[in-house]
């Protein structure tokens, strides 16, 4: 079977072939190209073909393209949320460090004054401290003071026994006939212990004065 | 037929993977990112670290003592043992008709007994009302060079501290106590006397008791005071004026 060969315009025939053949193109003599028979291919599946796989396309960058719109709004939206979400903690942190500054401030004011009530605390401790140790050694002075009056008041006292009682014993010894002679000896020893008490007394005021 | 459709499982793998460098839709934006914080550690008033009043634990522990004698008054300086118990020399507190004892902020302290170490110038006083705050005792001596803060009322007057180091041992001068004594260039005056010696990490490592023409000052070293405290027999009453 000797196939006619295909010319531009002219319908495709189709040709029941056992195998699909092959053949390299030949130069012939007078100019001519012979096109070895191929396969042929359907030009209207071939067309349907590409509009399909036109439309498949146009649909996926439809929807490509909407995908795109839709995630750049998306993103964009992010974008302002983390901004103003930004803006805020800003916001906080500018009026944190603002409250920092002045706790910072404050807390120096307190501390101050802080020291300066205790630098307070501490000479109102020292200056009743002193009070008290004036207290304590006027205290002690009282009583010294006490003692050595006692002391004086005692020799005095005594003294004055002693003296009364030696101007009576001399008065008494100007005429001894007029007394019995135990009653001159008991008076005696009287005035001799009255006399020996103020010696005691003045010891003793001598002691305190010594201290 | 199979090898004209070669391009389609290509396609499918190229459509695929085309899917997947799309750029996603974007993550919910959080309502905060500000991170959590440990809480901070308070300090509670009237712990050892900060009192009502501001004032640290080492002047806290100190105390002034006024010892009112027969004809003679004399002062020196303590620090609380515990809270009922202070330590002091033995010669601050002998001889005495009365003892009376004040703290930091001038609050006086009534005292109910008054005992002295025979072998140490150490004296302990126990008294009716807690007193502020009671620092450690030191394991150990310390060595020479270190530092070393003294916390006493020197002269009778204000509550002072003052620094320096340690500067070696030696036999005690005034023969009051057994074994070595601690010498230290931090100035003190008489009514240092009884001061507690501070080392760095602030505990107890001596008390004073006396000082030289040098200026140097001479510490009851706290291992003294430590076996002192562990004899019960070392003590006894302290001798009074009266008798």
């Amino acid at each position: 079977m000797t196939d006619a060969p295909w010319r531009p315009g002219q319908p495709e025939q189709l040709h029941a072939v056992d195998a699909p053949t092959v053949a390299l193109p030949v130069w012939l003599h007078d100019g001519a190209e012979t096109i070895a028979p191929v396969p042929a291919r359907p030009r209207r599946t071939a067309v349907v073909v590409l509009a399909v796989l036109l439309g498949v396309v146009l649909a996926a960058s439809g929807t490509l393209t909407w995908y795109l719109l839709r995630v750049n709004a998306a993103w964009q939206e992010h974008s302002q949320q983390w901004e103003a979400l930004a803006e805020q903690h800003g916001a906080d942190l500018a009026q944190a460090r603002s409250d920092l500054e002045q706790t910072r401030t404050e807390l120096a004011g307190v501390q101050e004054q802080l020291t300066t009530a205790q630098g307070r605390i501490t000479q109102l401790a020292d200056e009743k401290a002193q009070l008290g140790d004036q207290t304590a050694a006027q205290q002690q002075l009282a009583d010294y003071q006490a003692r050595v009056s006692k002391a004086a008041g005692q020799v005095a006292t005594a003294l004055a026994n002693c003296i009364d009682g030696q101007q009576q014993l001399i008065g008494y010894l100007a005429d001894p006939s007029r007394y019995a002679p135990d009653q001159l000896t008991a008076y005696k020893q009287q005035v001799q212990d009255y006399c020996r008490q103020a010696r005691d007394a003045n010891t003793t005021l001598q002691s305190e004065l010594a201290k | 037929m199979t090898l004209r459709r070669w391009w389609v499982p290509p396609a499918v793998v190229a459509l695929l993977a085309g899917c997947a460098v799309l750029p996603p839709m974007p993550p919910p934006v959080p309502t905060g990112v500000v991170p959590t914080v440990d809480s901070v550690p308070t300090i509670s008033a009237g712990s050892d670290q900060l009192s009502p009043d501001g004032f640290d634990a080492v002047r806290r522990m100190a105390v002034r003592i006024r010892n009112v004698g027969c004809g003679q008054v004399s002062t020196g300086s303590g620090f609380a043992l515990t809270a009922t118990t202070l330590v002091t020399n033995k010669h601050v507190v002998q001889d005495s008709a009365q003892l009376q004892v004040s703290t930091y902020d001038g609050h006086d302290v009534d005292v109910t007994t008054a005992s002295t170490a025979g072998l140490a110038d150490l004296a302990l006083v126990r008294t009716k009302e807690n007193l502020p705050s009671a620092p450690e005792l030191a394991a150990t001596d310390p060595r020479q060079g270190d530092p070393v803060t003294v916390v006493g009322y020197p002269l009778g007057g204000q509550l002072t501290v003052t620094n320096g180091h340690v500067i070696g041992t030696t036999t005690d001068p005034l023969n009051s106590n057994l074994g070595q004594v601690l010498v230290t260039d931090a100035r003190v005056e008489p009514g240092s006397s009884g001061s507690a010696a501070l080392g760095a990490d602030g505990k107890v490592i001596g008390v004073v008791y006396a000082k030289n023409a040098a200026g140097y000052s001479f510490l009851v070293p706290v291992s003294t005071l430590r076996a002192m405290l562990g004899d019960e027999t070392g003590f006894e009453p302290a001798p009074t004026c009266a008798g």
